[in-house]
């Protein structure tokens, strides 16, 4: 036997009995979501916003977190020293050359092979299946295989290229190469991340302004040209925004390819972070240099957003 | 204004949370162990050392859990192996969380000095004194990998602290081809450069030498400073704390060309990463005539399974020789292994059992049984002992090269310096820098960290 239904003043129907007198009958619907909400904004806030601020806390400050003690203020001195070091201009300009580098090929490549899968009917779920299998490996385990295969004595690419009576290439031990290792083998992993999202772009947009556009004998580059990319260049751009922050704090494939060599050539900044950070335990120092990053990515990121709502809004 | 709030109750806590620091005064020196061996537990127990994953590490444990637990059965040994490259980070993180999953650190004999002016290591001087015959031992062996600060002599100061105790000593080998350079190896360094050239130039696709010279640990910086050794240059006056002049003196640039102008131009291409498994890889499988590596690294090597050279251990003998390297201006060699030093934020009774541990290793019987398993002891009755120089035959390359080894800088900033060294060395090597500005750029370099270390902010770059 089901409970009796209740009507409310309002007409509104309630299952059960009215709640019963007490603390309960006091929470408001704005109690209910803060009560909800609150273990998740805890927790994010010791887990995220808590390290955030501690490390800026340090990053004015001399703490070494293997010393142990007090932390001495030295107030921007961390910043200044950062800011004015050759170093870092230089691992700040290795890394500017990756992440143009590797976005760009990412980008053409990504919207070239996802603009070919878009014209099939057959097949199409698998091909694209087949080209994210890169994406969904550990980066780890991209920087070993990439490794070997790249070993100028015994990697599979040199044995090709030996094959086709070509010469031996130095790929991780030269500094141009090493570079342009890492973005090669980078674009291999991240390629689909850009292909998956602008087939998503190209499969939304709509048939008619095909169909109308070959009505009036439109030419296929006209089509391309004046639909498929004005409609998709938007999408595009989030996925390049994406795909830029995650490049400029690049270290696992640094890590495992070149341990930012040859000397320092393929150092990236957040490579660096990690020296500063664990050889030396500068851990003040560090930090400021972590909070410089994240500023960079926040401002740049703001310029570009602007940029994509005017787009958006245009 | 509840978010300013929120923020003002979160800047608060940080702040509150930054004063609660402790003092320096706790963190000024190593915490001392107990001078005698307290009551032991009986209850099941788990002794954990941390290193780096290569043979050695294997066979300590399986040394230490067959020999240790006829004493005690209690204890089981578990060795927890990192990559190399992780070696340093992976101990010095727990320590700075001050809580470690390791009851035993193999720290390299330059990490010593960091661990102690951390903290992080019990100081074991009272201990030895009533529990280890000292005089048992060589007593550079015992300074490199125990003693700080460390002996201007590099011979052991009886007055100084000792925060570890020997577990594996190491030297380079050279390792040669016989059947391609002959029974007898070159004993200077300027004929092995000629001998590893004709080597080369009579054998397509052999390279005449292999060698460390990888950008991570201190793979290039020990193939510097062995070559620096050689041809009589210093890394550094630990008096004056000097690198800048020192380093980068005529001796120091002219070992810094015969590396990269006549050594580097015989090896294989592209080995500018190659460490340790690399340059076995390459004499394992017949591609070099000449090469350079660890003897704790080398027992693989006569393994047929890995190996092109022959189908038995004999077979590869036949074509493979072990020698002490070639001397020049002077005959040193680079001082390797690692003693065995207790963390201190294990457990008591860990460290207990840890001091019991070490005890039990360094007695003369049990180096012995460590030398026959394939562990390289530092006693010198261990060491003469037929048990260690039969067990391989880099062993007699060992006892003959303790009397000739130098380390490198035990100072607390070691990770730092060792760092430059590499890096500028690999860069120099792969031709991404001259010889020259190499070691010029390591010298001032160093010199910065050295100087800046007692100065506040703004460094560590």
């Amino acid at each position: 036997m089901s409970d009796p239904v209740l009507t409310t003043d309002a007409g509104q129907v309630a299952a059960g009995p009215p709640p019963a007198p007490g603390r309960f009958r006091r929470l408001s619907d704005r109690g209910l979501a803060v009560a909800f909400i609150s273990p998740a904004l805890l927790l994010l806030l010791a887990m995220s916003v808590f390290p955030l601020l501690w490390a800026l806390y340090l990053s004015f400050t001399d703490y070494s977190a293997t010393r142990g003690g007090r932390a001495y203020f030295v107030g921007f001195g961390n910043y200044t020293a950062i800011l004015t070091s050759a170093q870092v201009h230089q691992r700040a300009l290795t890394t500017l050359i990756y992440v143009v580098g590797a976005v760009t090929l990412q980008t053409v490549l990504g919207f070239t092979i996802a603009y070919l899968i878009s014209r099939r009917t057959h097949g199409r779920g698998l091909l694209t299946t087949l080209f994210l299998v890169p994406m969904m490996l550990s980066p780890v385990v991209v920087g070993l295989f990439w490794r070997f295969m790249l070993d100028a004595q015994f990697g599979v690419i040199n044995s090709m290229l030996g094959s086709l009576g070509l010469g031996q290439v130095e790929w991780l031990t030269r500094q141009r190469t090493a570079l342009i290792s890492l973005i090669v083998v980078d674009t291999w992993q991240w390629t689909p991340f850009i292909m998956l999202i602008a087939l998503a772009g190209l499969t939304a947009v709509p048939k008619y302004l095909y169909e109308a556009a070959s009505i009036d004998r439109a030419s296929e580059w006209f089509r391309f040209r004046t639909i498929t990319l004005p409609l998709v260049w938007p999408l595009l751009l989030i996925a390049v925004l994406f795909r830029a922050i995650e490049a400029f704090r690049l270290f696992d494939l640094v890590y495992i390819l070149t341990n930012g060599g040859p000397g320092v050539s393929t150092e990236t900044l957040s490579f660096h972070v990690y020296k500063v950070a664990f050889l030396g335990f500068n851990t003040g120092t560090a930090s400021a240099y972590g909070i410089l990053m994240v500023l960079v990515v926040i401002v740049l990121s703001q310029i570009y957003l602007r940029y994509l709502n005017r787009l958006k809004e245009g | 204004m509840q978010l300013a709030t929120v923020a003002m109750l979160l800047v608060a806590t940080t702040v509150a949370a930054c004063g609660d620091g402790g003092d320096d005064d706790a963190t000024a020196s190593a915490p001392k162990a107990p001078a005698t061996i307290p009551e032991l537990t009986t209850d099941p127990l788990t002794l954990s050392f941390i290193w780096f994953d290569w043979p050695p590490a294997q066979a300590l444990e399986a040394f230490a859990n067959a020999e240790y637990k006829k004493e005690r059965p209690n204890a089981t040994i578990k060795v927890n192996t990192v990559p190399n490259a992780n070696w340093h980070d992976a101990m010095f993180t727990q320590f700075a969380a001050r809580k470690t999953d390791f009851d035993i650190a193999i720290l390299d004999s330059q990490h010593i000095g960091e661990a102690v002016t951390n903290g992080n290591i019990l100081d074991i001087t009272d201990f030895v004194k009533n529990n280890i015959d000292v005089e048992a031992y060589n007593p550079y062996l015992l300074a490199a990998y125990g003693q700080f600060p460390q002996a201007e002599t590099g011979q052991r100061d009886e007055n100084a602290s000792l925060y570890g105790l020997p577990l594996l000593g190491d030297t380079w080998t050279m390792i040669y081809r016989k059947d391609l350079i002959g029974d007898q190896p070159p004993q200077t360094w300027d004929e092995m450069i000629s001998v590893a050239e004709k080597c080369q130039a009579d054998n397509p696709g052999v390279s005449g030498l292999a060698f460390h010279q990888a950008n991570g640990s201190d793979a290039a910086a020990v193939t510097y400073n062995t070559v620096n050794g050689v041809y009589g240059g210093n890394l550094w006056d630990p008096k004056t704390r000097k690198i800048d002049g020192i380093l980068n003196d005529a001796a120091g640039h002219e070992a810094m060309d015969v590396l990269v102008n006549k050594m580097k131009p015989l090896t294989a291409r592209g080995s500018g990463n190659w460490f340790i498994d690399e340059v076995n890889a390459a004499v394992a499988q017949g591609k070099a005539c000449i090469a350079f590596n660890w003897i704790a690294a080398s027992g693989g090597l006569l393994d047929p399974k890995e190996s092109t050279l022959g189908s038995t251990r004999e077979q590869i003998l036949d074509k493979l020789g072990f020698a002490t390297l070639p001397s020049q201006k002077t005959n040193l060699v680079p001082l390797g292994g690692m003693g065995m030093h207790v963390s201190a934020y294990s457990a008591e009774a860990n460290q207990v059992e840890a001091l019991n541990f070490m005890k039990w290793f360094q007695r003369a019987d049990i180096q012995k049984k460590w030398a026959a398993a394939g562990g390289v002891p530092s006693r010198t009755d261990a060491l003469a002992s037929p048990e260690f120089l039969n067990a391989g035959p880099f062993n007699q390359v060992y006892a003959d090269s303790v009397p000739r080894m130098r380390d490198m800088w035990n100072v607390p900033e070691y990770a730092r310096l060792v760092d430059i060294e590499n890096t500028n060395v690999n860069a120099a090597l792969n031709g991404a820098k001259s010889p020259k500005a190499a070691l010029d750029d390591i010298a001032k370099e160093q010199q910065s960290v050295l100087d800046s270390s007692s100065r506040r902010g703004g460094g560590g770059l």
